[in-house]
């Protein structure tokens, strides 16, 4: 099996960990917490030597888990999710953000953010990161068939809003 | 235009039967400016996936990790300097490669002693060992003793100086 290296094959996923973090967490800061921790942990069996099949996969899927974990404690702590979302300022939107039509790309963001966790990753990961459903059943741990369910009823969720 | 293929890829991309490739195609098209007004209300919904897709970490993310990994780095190396699980067989090993040691310098001791033992037999009876060297004439007498008693042959052995002695060949020679 080919020998991965974390800073050609690990450290360049950043960006992707991100938008997935992103898309759970709804937090630009936290999901950078996450990529970090992701990134720390996946160089971690590195170090140990662990074979890992397909990295990108498995660096994905400890970027989902944590994030729902920490969603979790978010939860526990009774922060509920969405005041969360309107807590935040506009300092923490990415530069990038400033140069598009804000308004229609928070408008879309918040509609694909109200759908269920694993409907906005299973859409996030295919409409988003272009990814198999296959790759994406890996991601998530779950079946092909239940990431087309969910991909089906965030895409019906999406159209209907847009149509109102 | 016609805008049938497109309409069609559409409906296939809300029942999910469209590939990876069609949707990549839906994208473009709805990128393009001049999208037809029966499309338009969905041409948001693929530009925002495409924008999506700029999102990026901050600037600073690689230095803050940099940091991040050489503290982790750290710690990584005393952790496993500390805990590391040694298999009982890696724990034995230095004892089972001494007692191997031990157990090969007995054999060829053994054999050592037994050859030894066996040449100074044969040398006993026969004495076709030549002992060409300079000896003490004083230790030149004990070790000629016995060839002298057994094979009755007589060694010059002056006590008080070096001699320089063909053990064995005299005996013999004196034999013959």
């Amino acid at each position: 099996m080919k020998e991965i290296s974390f800073r050609n094959d690990v450290l360049p996923l950043k960006d992707k960990l991100f938008r997935l973090a992103l898309r759970i967490t709804l937090n630009r800061e936290d999901a950078e917490d996450m990529v970090q921790e992701t990134l720390i942990r996946v160089w971690k069996e590195c170090q140990d030597g662990k074979e890992i099949d397909n990295v990108e996969a498995f660096s994905l899927t400890v970027c989902r888990n944590l994030s729902i974990d920490y969603h979790a404690k978010l939860e526990q702590r009774n922060v509920a999710f969405d005041e969360d979302i309107h807590d935040q300022p506009d300092t923490t939107r990415s530069p990038f953000e400033t140069m598009v039509d804000r308004e229609r790309f928070q408008m879309l963001n918040a509609l694909m953010n109200s759908l269920p966790e694993k409907q906005r990753t299973a859409m996030q990961l295919r409409d988003v990161e272009g990814r198999s459903y296959k790759e994406i059943a890996e991601v998530m741990q779950i079946s092909e068939s239940d990431v087309k369910v969910n991909i089906f009823r965030a895409r019906k969720a999406m159209k209907e809003k847009l149509k109102r | 235009m016609d805008y049938k293929y497109i309409e069609q890829l559409l409906d296939r991309y809300w029942e999910c039967h469209t590939s990876e490739e069609e949707e990549q195609i839906l994208r473009s098209f709805f990128a393009q400016k001049d999208v037809p007004a029966h499309l338009a209300q969905y041409a948001s919904l693929f530009t925002f996936m495409k924008e999506a897709q700029e999102e990026r970490v901050s600037d600073d993310f690689d230095d803050r990790f940099a940091d991040i990994l050489a503290e982790e780095s750290l710690r990584h190396d005393v952790v496993r300097t500390q805990a590391r699980t040694i298999p009982f067989r890696q724990r034995i090993a230095p004892f089972l490669q001494a007692a191997a040691a031990v157990a090969v310098l007995l054999t060829i001791g053994g054999a050592a002693e037994r050859a030894i033992g066996g040449s100074q037999q044969e040398e006993g009876t026969a004495a076709p060992v030549v002992a060409n060297t300079y000896i003490r004439s004083d230790r030149v007498a004990e070790v000629v003793t016995p060839v002298e008693s057994k094979n009755e042959a007589t060694a010059i052995v002056q006590p008080d100086s070096m001699t320089r002695t063909q053990m064995g060949v005299d005996a013999q020679v004196k034999e013959n």
